[in-house]
């Protein structure tokens, strides 16, 4: 049994396995889209998965642009698309 | 001290090789657990079994001259006095690491190839579903399409099909065929044909009919749109299918990354498919004193490969012997690696299926059409005028994904092949990863 860890996405909570990405985390709740493109406002998800493209990036703890492909889904973490 | 930059194959095999000689070992990378992205594992998975990876990973462990640096972005190195500084960041703190000689085993990444609807959610590499897959414990869809070109294509699929998803269709955009120009690689490499054989009663066991010659050229709403293309990619005069999707896995082959070697500026040659690569010697050794390379950033080959010039690295760089086997078994990998380029060779008839608004740079959301007019309006020649014009390539991911094709489309509107020279030029990067100034000020006090 693996422990079960609840961060806040956009206001809203999650839970999710310890050890999880952020991404994977938000993934696996069904919200598969991240955050919208600054300039046409278009959805984005994962993309490469390994932190080359940068396209997952996320607000985590106040931390602009952060890949929440590569960081771990932490209890209390506070997570957001935009800052 | 040798410090050796990335856990994937290349850098576990030459750590275990230099662990021998009983050299001390700093082995640095990003990832929480060993393995890079090929022995990418979380110990939930079922069914996870590598002799090979096992066993090195138990040789590291024991070796008490290895020291496993975990979590460490590495994102520049310096040279001080004959010494190379390695600069990363670990949990949010910057720290650095000195040695006399380092071992680069940096790996590859998935190559993406733009087409309408690749930016939008549920379109990702095949790395990435095999990443939340094997990485996460995580089905990235339900209805899933695997396409592309290449050998990878086969263990996500299957893969996938094994944990539940629905493989609604694998399709490889090259003809099989094409591997009748390589037979002498495959007499070579006898494990290579029993793996495919693998891979047929696996995809047979989960009912997946790989598709010769067609690809997704389309995805949007849940739909993906299969073109027949030719042997140039480009696509046929033949009806597309439109088939239902919550996930597309799209990829071309991979791309070394070549950024760290790059920075203390390792000499750079371009590969028979036109990938940029390190130049090294019978060694694995650099053209800068005291830097070795291996793996994937010495040209694309897989893990076999990677294993053995890893091992032939380690070996070189604490002044142990190599036997001539290891050599010579490096020359078979390497023909077949060849094999795999000839096989799996990505023409640039792709650029039939942009349309004037597919985004083409992700990072700074610039389009096709934009791309076109830094040419045509503006007078762009090369592709390093028309990223100026656009922006193409100057966002986050410093070009990582986009900075080839970019190229490749303008030198398809100008008609001037792409040279060597720019080849090379696009692969360096001056910073590895973003670093904010406060940390880096923080770092250096």
């Amino acid at each position: 049994m693996t422990n079960q860890i609840s961060f806040t996405f956009n206001g809203k909570e999650f839970t999710c396995e310890s050890g999880q990405s952020i991404a994977a985390a938000l993934i696996a709740s069904d919200n598969r889209q991240l955050r919208t493109t600054r300039f046409e406002n278009e959805p984005r998800s994962i993309f490469c998965g390994i932190g080359i493209c940068f396209d997952c990036v996320l607000v985590v703890d106040g931390v602009a642009n952060q890949r929440s492909c590569l960081i771990e889904a932490k209890q209390g973490m506070n997570v957001e698309s935009t800052p | 001290m040798i410090i050796i930059i990335g856990a994937g194959p290349a850098g576990l095999a030459a750590a275990e090789a230099a662990s021998r000689s009983g050299a001390e070992v700093a082995l640095i990378d990003s990832a929480s657990k060993k393995g890079g992205q090929y022995w990418r594992h979380r110990n939930s998975v079922k069914g996870y079994k590598s002799d090979r990876a096992d066993q090195l990973f138990s040789k590291i462990e024991s070796a008490s001259s290895v020291t496993h640096i975990s979590d460490a972005t590495v994102w520049s190195i310096e040279t001080q006095g004959g010494l190379y500084r390695v600069n990363y960041l670990q949990g949010g703190q910057e720290s650095s690491l000195t040695a006399e000689k380092l071992i680069i085993a940096t790996g590859a990444y998935d190559r993406s190839l733009p087409f309408p609807g690749w930016d939008l959610p549920g379109s990702m590499t095949p790395g990435a579903a095999q990443s939340l897959l094997k990485g996460h414990d995580l089905l990235p869809g339900k209805r899933i399409i695997v396409a592309g070109t290449g050998p990878f294509l086969l263990p996500v699929a299957t893969g996938l099909a094994e944990s539940g998803a629905e493989i609604v269709g694998l399709y490889e955009a090259n003809n099989p065929l094409r591997w009748l120009l390589s037979v002498h690689a495959l007499l070579l490499n006898p494990s290579k044909f029993l793996e495919l054989v693998y891979y047929a009663k696996l995809l047979r066991r989960s009912k997946i009919a790989p598709r010769f010659n067609q690809s997704v050229t389309r995805f949007s709403d849940g739909l993906a749109t299969i073109s027949g293309v030719n042997s140039r990619l480009q696509i046929g005069k033949k009806k597309s299918q439109t088939l239902s999707a919550d996930v597309v896995a799209v990829g071309w082959g991979f791309l070394p990354d070549l950024t760290l070697g790059g920075i203390v500026g390792c000499a750079q040659k371009v590969d028979s498919d036109g990938t940029t690569i390190f130049e090294v010697d019978d060694q694995q050794r650099s053209s800068v004193r005291n830097i070795w390379i291996a793996g994937e950033a010495t040209g694309i080959g897989g893990a076999d490969l990677s294993l053995i010039e890893g091992e032939i690295a380690g070996l070189s760089a604490t002044g142990q012997s190599i036997r001539s086997t290891l050599r010579l078994n490096r020359i078979r990998k390497q023909i077949f690696a060849n094999a795999l380029k000839r096989s799996y060779p990505v023409k640039d008839g792709w650029q039939s299926w942009l349309e004037e608004n597919t985004t083409v740079c992700r990072c700074e959301e610039v389009k096709m059409s934009e791309i076109c007019e830094s040419v045509t309006e503006l007078g762009a020649e090369d592709s390093r005028t028309a990223k100026l014009f656009t922006r193409a390539g100057m966002g986050l991911c410093q070009g990582r994904v986009c900075s080839r094709n970019v190229s490749e489309i303008v030198a398809g509107l100008t008609h001037c092949p792409i040279t060597d020279g720019e080849r090379i030029a696009l692969s360096n990067r001056p910073i590895a990863s973003p670093i904010s100034l406060g940390l880096l000020g923080d770092g250096k006090k």
